[in-house]
Order: C-alpha cells, then structure tokens, then sequence
C-alpha cells in the first residue's frame, strides 16, 4: 500500500486466472478517497441505470449487457498508478462517458421494439454508425442520433476483453470471411444474432475504412431495411481525403445526407444549432492542441489512454452535440496546467518518449498504462489521437452555411483511424516521422492489427524510414477484438522481448511483466 | 440527553455505518467479485433466448 507513485508492485493485484483483481489500490488518504468518491458516483449511475425495469429487461434479453457489469473495473484499470491531477483527468473523462453510454442505453431501450417500445420516441431516432462522424446529426437538435454499436461492441470489448468472441463466431458460422476486421464483423455478428435494440425512423451509415466494415454494414442494413422496415442511406465519404477534387462531392454527400434525415423524420436542419455545436467543436480542438502542445515538454499531461479514450468519445461521437463535454474540457485543461506548472508526473520514472501509431488493441486499452508503469515508456500520442484540427465556420452567414457542409463532409472523411489509414502515403507514414521529431520522442511503437490490410502493406517502409531516422521502432502484433488470437500477454510480450534484448533495459515494476490475466475482464 | 443531539447521533452513526461497508466493498473489490459470480449464470440464460438468427 503507496501512497507515493510507482512505490507499489501493480502485479501483485492480479489474481492467476482470475477474471478480477484481489484489492483496490491505496493511493494516499486525498486520493483514495477521491477515487472512493468517484467509485460510488459510478455505482450511483449504475444504480439509477437498473431502477429502471425497462433496463432490467433488456439486461436479460442482449448478451452484450452482460458486459456492463465489469464498468467499475474498466475505470480502475485505467487509474492503475494515477495519482493528483492524472488521476482526476481520468476520472473527469471515464465519469462522464460512463454517464453519456448509460444514456445512451437508456434511450435505445425506450424505443426498442422489443423493450420499451415509445413509438413516438423512436420516430426522433436516427441510428448511426459507430465508425462514423455525426456531424450530421449536429443540426438536428430534436432528433436523438443513436449508435447500436457503440453499446453493443465498442464499449463492450472496453469492459470485457471478450465481449466480442461470441459475435465473431456467429457471423463467421454464418459463412463471412474470417480474415477481416473482427470489429465490424462483430458488429454484424449481433445483427445476424439478432441481439441489436430496433428502433428509429431511419438510420445513417459509412463507408467507413475497410472491406469488413462494408462487410458489416451490407449484413446490418439488409435486416434494417427489409425486415426492420428502417430505411438506410450510405455516406460514401471519399477516402482520398486530403485532395482538393474530392471535397465538391464530399459537401454533397452531406446535403443527400441531411435531405434523407428531413425526409425520413420531418425535422428540419437547424442552422442555428449546428453552428452553436461547431463552436464546441473548436473549443474541443482547441483544448486537445493545448494538451499536445504540453507532450511536446519534458512534462506531458494528458496522455496515453487518458486522451486516447476520450478523444475518440469527443470528436466522432460528440461532435459539439453535448455541452457536458466542453465543460469537461475546461476542467481537464486546467488540471493539466496545474500539473504541469508542478511540473508533475505520472509515473516515478520517464524512461522514453513513445509515439504510439496504427490501431490500437481494442481488447487491451489500459496497455498504454502498462507500458508507463512496467517500462517507463510515455506515449506521449498516438495514431487515433491526431485527428483534424481545422477550425469550423461557426457564426451563421450564408457563406459560412455554404463552407459548413464543407466542413462537415471534412470532418467525415477524416473519422478517426479513416483519416490515416486512408489517404495515402503522406497521412500513414510521413507524418508519423514529422510528429516524432515535433515531440521529440525516442521510440516508436507501433501496433500492428492483423486483420487491417489498409496497414499491413506498409510494413517494410516503416522499418526502412526508422531505420534511415535511427528510431528504434517495435511492432505489436493484435486482433483488435479478438484476444484469442493473441492474448494480452502476447502483445505485453512483444515490448519485453525487446526491452530486454533490443534496449538491453530492465523493467521498473518486474511484477507486471508477465501477468496471466488470460482470464480477466 | 436532548432529542437534536440523539438524533445528530443516530445520523452520525448511519453516516459512518454506511462509509464502513461501502469503503471495505470499495478496498477490497467486493463489487467486481459478486459481478464476477453472476456473468456465468446470465450467460447460461442468453445460451437459452429463442432469437431469428440469419443473415
């Protein structure tokens, strides 16, 4: 029990086999019963989430529900060693999404055909992808833009490392092909398992980034559409998105899109709404600049999963839409310019400066904690992070309403992983060398999800650059969503075999290098 | 002793009464341990749901 950071051995936490851990961590009077108050919000949340019979009878009707069980579990493995002020950004940050999924689920179930069934309700639904911008639903503000798959995988796999398994066994004995993204292919394996809340007037998809998310939403929208009776319309954002040429068809993509949403609702777009939620957007922007700005220091702040898991939140799912999340903004900015006017930090030792690139593993989210606290490794960003920072129009002229659909399809076709991914040489792999240098990091790490094509044919360059720069550079091999197929202890591998033989480094806390938590949630 | 004061007791106890269980299932994960007991058996129960399985 430490109260000073890094004192503890976290290893000694972990149960062989066991699905949780033996103790919560004592960090200090202040911060343990900090971290005790935030427990019993979350528990406050959960309460009031299963008060609700509504609730309670679709907690025994969708698989996935099983998995919000392991919720208060998902923020301590996060906190892992946090103390002060990165604690409290955690907090800030996996509170609030906590809050904002609950919601989430408290409204698909309210027009769940099946569950609570308010027709009325589910006429001001439009389902949206979860691998998608929702910038259209940014002026819609009587409309409820609902994502099925943010609850039902997404999040699921955040809770419970194998909250997916089941999904991607059905859709693969329903014959789909068992080599692309297990995160799409999950996705359609609740649909085909017929384990996905039917509600909405119409719903809104993407073509996201890959073959299994077209796979996925070809397998979705057909029971939408023909059984479900919802009818779907297809973003088709262009993926060469840093071309001029494109953008004229893009902004157009955007009005069909709005068009079709007016249509199927009755609503109209609400100009003065959207440019209200780009003004949010902006501030979210620029805050997260604020933060890089800070990485770019001997002294970063909001780092690792703390900006990872909440950027992805803010920028695609929020999209300025939920003003909750520019106060958390304002809270978790000033938290950092404490601690970094303290010039603290978040582990007793910084041993190198990580830029983290490719998709991570879904599966084990809290890896960037681990690789602070066993190696003193900082990822001081990652690949899912740098997203765009262009500044949206957003007071309400005609022009600006004319640049706002630009604006729009800009952020679409720059969705999160899509806008590196895809767009060619210069977004993957140059810029990965340019945001080395800008944080002068030492090290790069970088994931290598098995099933995504779109980054494997660029293996062999990657080396060559780190090579030519004198980066040393560490593949980390994952399934996303599949952690059969290499497990947590895999991908913690990978980095030990070569701190210890590349790096010639031992770790700072041995007790976490080999965990069997093969088990765990 | 005065009927305020009993009564300040009787809240002060409750109060504490309600730190020591919630504190000791906080420290000691007792919350995630139960969790972890029924998981099996709700997904016994969704292995046994009747459900339009097809493409």
């Amino acid at each position: 029990m430490a109260k000073k950071v890094g004192a503890d051995r976290f290893g000694d936490f972990y149960i062989d086999g066991g699905k949780v851990r033996k103790r919560r961590e004592w960090r200090g009077l202040a911060d343990t019963m900090y971290d005790y108050s935030r427990w019993l919000k979350i528990m406050t949340i959960l309460g009031k989430f299963v008060m609700n019979p509504r609730n309670v009878k679709a907690m025994f009707r969708y698989r996935w529900m099983a998995n919000y069980l392991a919720v208060p579990m998902m923020v301590d493995r996060h906190t892992q060693g946090l103390r002060g002020e990165y604690l409290r950004i955690c907090h800030e940050e996996q509170d609030l999404i906590i809050d904002d999924v609950a919601k989430l689920l408290n409204n698909l179930f309210r027009g769940d055909r099946r569950i609570g069934n308010d027709e009325e309700f589910s006429k001001k639904v439009v389902l949206v992808d979860e691998n998608e911008m929702t910038t259209v639903m940014m002026g819609f503000p009587n409309l409820k833009g609902l994502s099925r798959e943010t609850p039902s995988t997404y999040v699921s796999v955040l809770l419970n490392q194998h909250a997916a398994e089941h999904y991607i066994d059905v859709a693969q004995e329903f014959g789909l092909a068992g080599d692309v993204c297990p995160m799409p292919e999950a996705e359609a394996g609740v649909s085909i398992d017929d384990d996905a809340p039917v509600l909405g007037a119409c719903a809104l998809q993407c073509n996201t980034t890959c073959d299994g998310s077209l796979l996925g939403n070809g397998v979705i929208s057909r029971r939408l559409e023909k059984e479900d009776g919802i009818p779907v319309f297809q973003i088709a954002a262009p993926l060469r998105h840093r071309e001029d040429d494109v953008q004229e068809y893009a902004a157009q993509e955007i009005r069909n899109a709005i068009a079709f949403v007016e249509k199927h609702t009755g609503q109209k777009w609400d100009w003065k709404h959207y440019f209200e939620c780009a003004r949010r957007v902006n501030y979210a922007t620029k805050c997260r600049q604020e933060w890089l700005e800070m990485n770019r220091t001997p002294y970063p702040q909001v780092f690792g999963s703390n900006l990872a898991l909440y950027t992805e939140t803010n920028y695609m799912a929020i999209c300025g839409k939920i003003p909750e999340f520019e106060r958390a903004d304002r809270r978790i900015t000033a938290l950092a310019r404490k601690a970094y006017e303290k010039k603290k930090m978040a582990a007793k030792e910084y041993r190198h400066r990580a830029i983290i690139w490719g998709v991570q593993s879904h599966y084990y989210m809290d890896f960037l904690v681990w690789l602070l606290n066993c190696w003193g490794i900082v990822p001081l960003t990652d690949m899912l992070s740098m997203v765009s920072t262009r500044v949206l129009k957003e007071e309400d002229t005609p022009e600006n309403r004319e640049t706002a659909y630009y604006d729009m399809a800009w952020l679409t076709e720059n969705m999160i992983m899509r806008n590196r991914t895809h767009g060619g040489y210069k977004v993957l792999l140059d810029e990965l060398w340019e945001y080395v240098e800008m944080f002068n990091a030492d090290m790069v790490i970088l994931w290598e999800h098995m099933s995504c094509k779109a980054l494997d044919g660029m293996h062999g360059m990657f080396e060559e650059k780190a090579r030519e720069k004198g980066i040393p550079l560490v593949w980390v091999q994952h399934d996303l969503f599949d952690p059969r197929i290499i497990s947590r202890q895999g991908v913690r591998d990978q980095i030990n075999t070569f701190m210890r033989t590349v790096m010639n480094e031992e770790p700072i806390d041995p007790s976490l290098e080999v965990l069997h938590d093969e088990q765990s949630w | 002793m005065s009927k305020p004061l009993k009564l300040f007791l009787k809240l002060l106890l409750a109060v504490f009464g309600f730190f020591a269980v919630t504190f000791t299932v906080y420290i000691f994960n007792l919350d995630m341990k139960l969790t972890a007991l029924i998981e099996p058996v709700l997904l016994k129960h969704y292995d046994r749901i009747e459900r339009d399985k097809h493409l």
